[in-house]
């Protein structure tokens, strides 16, 4: 209740939103496939978790400020600059600072682009709403985002490799599920995942007509 | 038309300053990301040698184990027992690979060999950049050239010149091997001219 008081009816709705009601990962089911690349060691998880994070929180920033100016029909273009930009940066300081997480998720840096968590909430969130209200909607997908892809990283990582964040973790006699590492084991792990906490959250499958 | 003007106008706005933050961005990083490739390219050199380093002391290890030698453009490195290894490229199967190749001072036994670069399928042709998977070339020859048979057909013994290739993975395996003998038939003829 504290926090409802401090964020205002909109900003706790927003938070609330994104980290559990309306979770882009379980409720909307965006991002499933870095959700299923790069979770197979927790450090590549928190590091993508890390990258949507901020270029969600820099759209929102560009966005939402610019909200009154763009264009209508150049809406889409506008984020999609937006949005390449800094995941180039992203990118960039990856490779700069740490090549081997850079090495590990490679390509899916380039990819957070394409995520659909960014456009989306660009689309449904920042062009409609003041900045303040936009990066709490930011930060709080972001961290819904990254819960999801750390949580599932931490049974994989111990599971495939016995390790948490390269630590050995399981006892010497321990031997490793290589399909963990593998894609099927992401798909199973993503499933229990949606399964669970589709349930926590009472989220019902659309009923048939 | 006033409005396609407006459009236009903020898009170009837009794209020029998230530009100027990109040029910023990697004049900035660019040093550091090109000191990193150098950095990978020593590590690898040394991991193929089969010289020991941490990420702390690479540029001392190389630089008391290792000469580099340039021959028609080329680098050769060449460590205090005489191996030398040399930098390989070619196409695996869904994108280029490369990596360094060392060899004994025969120029005939195969040293040790380090992945710098692949794209092959993770966990079935990505093998070949790990470890273990390296581990099984050490010792072979290349002479009179090397083949990379179906698992649990090549040879045991440490002279010969065939290796077992990854379960599901033939192509990648092929592959592997046609850049290990094409590169190595372009590189070794090299460094016999200049030793004489």
């Amino acid at each position: 209740m504290m926090l409802r008081k401090l964020l205002g009816a909109k900003g706790y709705k927003a938070v609330k939103n994104g980290i559990w009601s309306n979770q882009p990962v379980f409720s909307m089911v965006l991002g499933i496939c870095s959700a299923l690349a790069v979770t197979n060691r927790v450090s590549n998880a928190i590091a993508m978790g890390a990258g949507v994070t901020f270029v969600l929180i820099a759209t929102s920033l560009v966005i939402s400020p610019l909200r009154a100016l763009i264009p209508l029909r150049a809406r889409i273009i506008t984020y999609m600059i937006t949005i390449a930009s800094f995941v180039t940066i992203v990118d960039r300081f990856l490779k700069a600072f740490y090549p081997g997480i850079s090495e590990a998720i490679g390509p899916y840096v380039g990819l957070i682009i394409t995520n659909c968590i960014i456009m989306g909430r660009a689309e449904a969130f920042y062009i409609q709403n003041n900045i303040s209200h936009s990066v709490l909607d930011a930060l709080s997908n972001g961290i819904g985002y990254s819960y999801a892809l750390i949580s599932i990283a931490i049974v994989r990582e111990l599971l495939g490799f016995g390790t948490l964040l390269g630590v050995r973790v399981m006892p010497t006699g321990w031997t490793n599920w290589v399909v963990m590492t593998l894609a099927p084991g992401a798909f199973f792990l993503l499933g229990i995942f949606l399964w669970v906490t589709r349930t926590a959250a009472d989220i019902e499958p659309r009923a048939r007509e | 038309m006033k409005e396609r003007i407006l459009m236009v106008v903020f898009v170009v706005i837009l794209g020029s300053v998230l530009t100027s933050a990109l040029v910023a961005v990697a004049y900035y990083t660019g040093p550091r990301i090109e000191r990193n490739k150098v950095l990978k390219l020593k590590m690898s050199v040394l991991g193929a040698l089969d010289i020991s380093y941490t990420e702390d002391n690479v540029e001392r290890q190389f630089s008391e184990n290792v000469t580099m030698n340039e021959i028609k453009g080329t680098s050769f490195y060449v460590s205090q027992d005489g191996d030398i290894a040399f930098e390989i490229a070619g196409s695996g199967l869904w994108g280029p690979v490369s990596g360094v190749l060392a060899l004994s001072s025969d120029l005939e036994t195969i040293k040790g060999i380090t992945i710098i670069h692949q794209e092959e399928t993770p966990g079935l042709g990505g093998r070949i950049a790990e470890r273990d998977y390296l581990g099984r070339f050490k010792g072979k020859k290349l002479a009179p050239e090397l083949r990379i048979l179906a698992p649990g057909k090549a040879g045991a013994q440490a002279g010969d010149n065939e290796v077992d290739g990854i379960t599901g993975a033939t192509l990648s395996s092929k592959a592997f091997e046609r850049i290990l003998n094409s590169e190595s038939r372009k590189y070794i003829p090299l460094i016999e001219e200049n030793k004489q």
